[in-house]
């Protein structure tokens, strides 16, 4: 146990000693080891202070938006009996399979002023005015919270799935109504994973990229993943600089961790205890159809419109919404299937995927387990230490990685193996969280009771632990798989040539081609991914014989 | 005795003239007798290249195109695989300047599209000399010097680009200065402060407007981008009317694909930026690099570069690309002191940030 923390701690913690030491270069950035040594980037970022507040703004409204959305969702999905769930479940992880700079070139395509989609069609009917502006700090978060809002759903799903359903039917027996229900014993109950949740998808908006930098830079709207952007790529490239904002972001991190500990430890959650149940959802009676309509309406603003519009932009033949403009063609298509590098990055990318989630989850899930269970001294620590990765922005930790790993004589600098252990490092933190919803609601007695029945360390976890946690660990690996084929951060600075993924391809393509390319090739990432996760989790259920 | 004077002359003179010959060569800097290539020369050993069987080219060119200049040369060259990793600028110098750092030599060919990188690199001791029979083509100031670090592989030009649908060709704006106008507030688009093309525009402008040019410019409250491919986006889309600095290669991609925009050639000239091409030292396939950069700095890559990737060559016997003009047809807008302009970017980037609301 203390081996497996060991080893993940100095995973996360090199790199992040090179990224320190390069915060505190005053010299010539380029130099390396840095010959000047000082504070002057973290002393200047007072000048940052707006870039700061915009950032904090944009993840805080996000936060609360993706969280509301993924507690309604999931309670709705999980705890009701509306018709068609595991499909509309599918559904809601679709946002999350694609690269979240093209999300946000949909929103662009649909709610962009003047010209969106939606405004056009608002502007048709008398108004002088656009109904929406999505390239400002609202349209941001609105953009943030349903692309990373999958997260937020899959791990409370995951909790509630772990819900002795007993809980909420004496509630209702002693006369509660249903929103009263929900809101007094489903919401304590599931108060883990929803806080797990929130301190997850809290870290990722901070460290979110991707709409800030197509929808915020129009507005001239800054964060500091788009300044980090700046002054990484420009010359004399401000190392400094970015790795200073990026490691002050892991301050509001601590902050946040340290409150979540605070208000876990004061309470009771679990649920899963030796009293025998099968997880079943509440009978909502007619309840059940304006669920459904709540459901399917959260699926067609966040999954159908943006998919349309990519659509319809991958069909043309330049990039408008412009109705008597736009002409099609099936070229961008041909293109992306006709290069030559985009199989074998596909490939690559569903390898990593799996392998990264099948090896990860199991690491992840003895993490958590001694976290949260064990009595190992410093695992309070290591809980930080382990959440360090999601709070620093991803291309300021890849390039981390980038000097730390490259500087190893161990030759596995641009080959697979080195992007699997870069994707492990930076998903600790997703698999952690999402397992530790879990594991707080497991009830300690029953391992006890393993141990007292002579039951060894390794038995118990097989038996008793693991399986009482398979739901949580679904979720971890169906997060992990997504998000290890659409990264972007670390991939960028660690493939190689014979190591290409997907996800900077699209980008690539977005940057220097053209967005209607851009969107053939996200969409074939989507479908891609659709398929992947379809076919994987049917063998599973072949397999194990259980639906997830 | 005349007769063997004589013979000891002409044997000394063609003695002489074969060691000069080498020696005149060397200060062109190409190997004595280059082989001829179906369309181009080269020094590389041919077999030996065929042998390394690959090269890895590092650029920052749009990945379906780079593909496509890749296949015309393996084409050629059936046995020499080609591989690339396509990044932004600034990113594929942090990985280019780590790897050799660490000596770690995965590239063989290395593009890079901003001065500012190509100087460091020269600088560092990156580039291997190798001087391309096919570099005679290039004028002395297209060149490292010494010639065979650095090449001019193309240069990539800049003028204003408008919306025909929103903007009447007698409203468009006819020179550089015409961009000052308020009309184009909250309309115009420009490049962020890590293009080495957006640096070069805000030098020239100084140049010709003076210090002010750029203040009166920051009350349109330009929007910045990363990309031609957003600019040119917007601006067909009718997000915003005109693109100040704009890509020549992008006009030529989206006029080819029917999109409503139109050139303005403003006639105190173009913005012009090189791109830069070498090979790099320590280069894991040496020759199979070398004869990459021979066949693409010759015609036929060249030529394929205009059709593929819509740049222009700086050589004359290339024609121009598709519904574009040459560029020695064009007045181009270089510093006269590459020196003096690069000690202007930290300055520039300070003012640019403020420019475009970053800072």
């Amino acid at each position: 146990m203390p081996l497996v923390v060991l080893l993940c701690g100095v995973l996360v913690l090199y790199p992040i000693g090179f990224l320190i030491n390069e915060s505190l270069n005053v010299g010539d950035p380029s130099t390396f080891p840095p010959e000047q040594y000082g504070f002057d980037n973290y002393t200047n970022l007072i000048d940052d202070a707006h870039i700061l507040g915009n950032t904090a703004l944009v993840a805080s409204i996000a936060t609360v938006l993706a969280v509301l959305f993924g507690f309604l969702q999931a309670w709705i999905l999980t705890r009701t009996n509306i018709p068609g769930r595991q499909r509309l479940e599918r559904l809601m992880e679709l946002p999350y399979y694609m690269t979240p700079l093209i999300g946000a070139l949909a929103w662009g395509v649909l709610l962009g002023p003047k010209t969106g989609l939606v405004n056009q069609a608002w502007r048709a009917l008398g108004s002088p005015v656009d109904l929406f502006n999505i390239y400002s700090p609202y349209g941001i978060a609105w953009v943030m919270a349903l692309f990373e809002g999958t997260i937020a759903f899959v791990m409370i799903s995951a909790s509630m799935k772990s819900m002795d359903p007993s809980l909420e039917e004496s509630s209702r027996v002693l006369g509660a109504g249903k929103l009263r229900t929900a809101l007094r014993i489903t919401l304590p109950l599931v108060a883990p994973g929803v806080l797990s949740a929130t301190i997850f998808v809290f870290a990722e908006m901070l460290g979110s990229f991707a709409a800030a930098f197509v929808l915020g830079i129009p507005g001239r709207f800054y964060v500091v993943t788009t300044a980090i952007w700046e002054a990484t790529l420009s010359f004399p490239p401000d190392y400094g600089r970015a790795a200073a904002m990026g490691l002050s972001l892991f301050g509001v991190m601590l902050i946040t961790l340290t409150l979540a500990r605070l208000v876990l430890r004061h309470g009771t959650y679990t649920t899963i205890t030796g009293k025998g149940f099968r997880p079943r959802e509440m009978d909502v009676g007619r309840m059940r159809w304006p669920l459904l309509g709540i459901a399917w309406g959260y699926i067609i603003v966040a999954v159908i419109l943006p998919l349309g519009a990519l659509m319809l932009t991958s069909f043309e033949r330049f990039a408008t919404v412009i109705l008597p403009q736009m002409h099609f063609t099936l070229a961008n298509y041909q293109t992306a299937l006709q290069m030559g590098s985009v199989g074998p990055a596909f490939v690559n990318s569903l390898t990593l995927g799996i392998s990264v989630a099948t090896i990860g989850v199991p690491v992840m899930g003895v993490l958590a387990w001694i976290i949260y269970r064990s009595r190992m001294p410093g695992r309070g620590v290591a809980e930080y230490v382990i959440m360090f990765p999601q709070a620093v922005p991803r291309l300021v930790f890849g390039l981390g990685l980038l000097w730390a790993w490259i500087n190893l004589p161990i030759p596995i600098y641009g080959t697979l193996w080195l992007l699997a252990l870069a994707y492990f490092t930076v998903f600790l933190p997703l698999g952690l969280r999402t397992i530790a919803g879990v594991v707080l609601q497991v009830d300690p007695s029953l391992e006890e009771c393993a141990r007292v029945c002579g039951a060894p360390w390794i038995y118990q976890m097989r038996t008793v632990t693991l399986p009482l946690l398979r739901p949580g660990m679904v979720a971890a690996w169906l997060l992990i798989f997504i998000a290890s084929v659409r990264e972007l951060g670390v991939s960028i600075f660690l493939m190689g040539p014979n190591s290409k993924v997907i996800a900077p391809a699209i980008v690539n393509s977005w940057l220097s081609s053209s967005s209607e390319l851009s969107a053939a090739m996200a969409l074939i990432q989507t479908a891609t991914i659709f398929v992947a996760v379809a076919i994987l989790f049917g063998l599973a259920r072949r397999v194990t014989g259980v639906t997830q | 005795m005349h007769r063997y004077a004589a013979r000891v002359l002409s044997t000394a003179l063609v003695c002489g003239l074969a060691w000069l010959s080498p020696i005149a060569a060397r200060a062109d800097g190409a190997c004595p007798t280059p082989r001829q290539m179906d369309g181009f020369k080269t020094c590389a050993d041919v077999a030996k290249a065929e042998s390394e069987g690959s090269f890895v080219l590092y650029s920052t060119d749009p990945e379906a195109g780079s593909e496509a200049e890749l296949a015309k040369f393996h084409a050629m060259f059936p046995k020499i695989a080609t591989n690339y990793v396509r990044l932004q600028a600034g990113a594929l110098y942090a990985k280019l300047s780590a790897e050799r750092q660490a000596k770690a030599y995965l590239v063989d060919v290395v593009q890079l599209s901003d001065i500012s990188f190509a100087r460091d690199f020269e600088k560092r001791g990156g580039y291997m000399s190798y001087v391309s029979p096919e570099m005679a083509a290039y004028k002395a100031e297209y060149k490292s010097q010494p010639e065979g670090l650095w090449t001019w592989g193309a240069i990539s030009m800049a003028g204003i680009a408008y919306n025909p649908n929103l903007v009447s060709k007698d409203e468009a704006p006819k020179t550089w200065k015409d961009m000052l106008d308020p009309k184009w507030t909250d309309s115009v688009t420009v490049k962020v402060s890590t293009s080495g093309m957006q640096h070069m525009t805000w030098y020239q402008m100084r140049l010709l407007y003076g210090d002010d040019y750029w203040q009166k410019f920051a009350a349109l409250k330009p929007k910045a981008f990363d990309s031609y491919v957003q600019q040119f986006d917007r601006t067909v889309d009718g997000q915003d009317k005109v693109i100040d600095t704009a890509q020549y290669s992008g006009y030529l991609q989206f006029k080819a694909k029917g999109a409503p925009i139109e050139y303005v050639y403003p006639p105190e000239g173009l913005v012009a930026v090189p791109e830069f091409w070498g090979v790099v030292k320590e280069a894991p396939h040496p020759e199979a690099a070398k004869l990459f950069l021979d066949w693409f700095l010759g015609v036929p890559g060249q030529q394929g570069y205009g059709e593929t990737l819509f740049y222009n060559s700086i050589r004359d016997d290339v024609p121009a690309p598709a519904g574009g003009v040459k560029a020695s047809q064009l007045k181009l807008l270089f510093p006269a002191d590459w020196d003096a302009f690069l000690k202007t970017h930290t300055q520039f980037v300070r003012e640019w940030d403020k420019v475009t609301g970053l800072r």
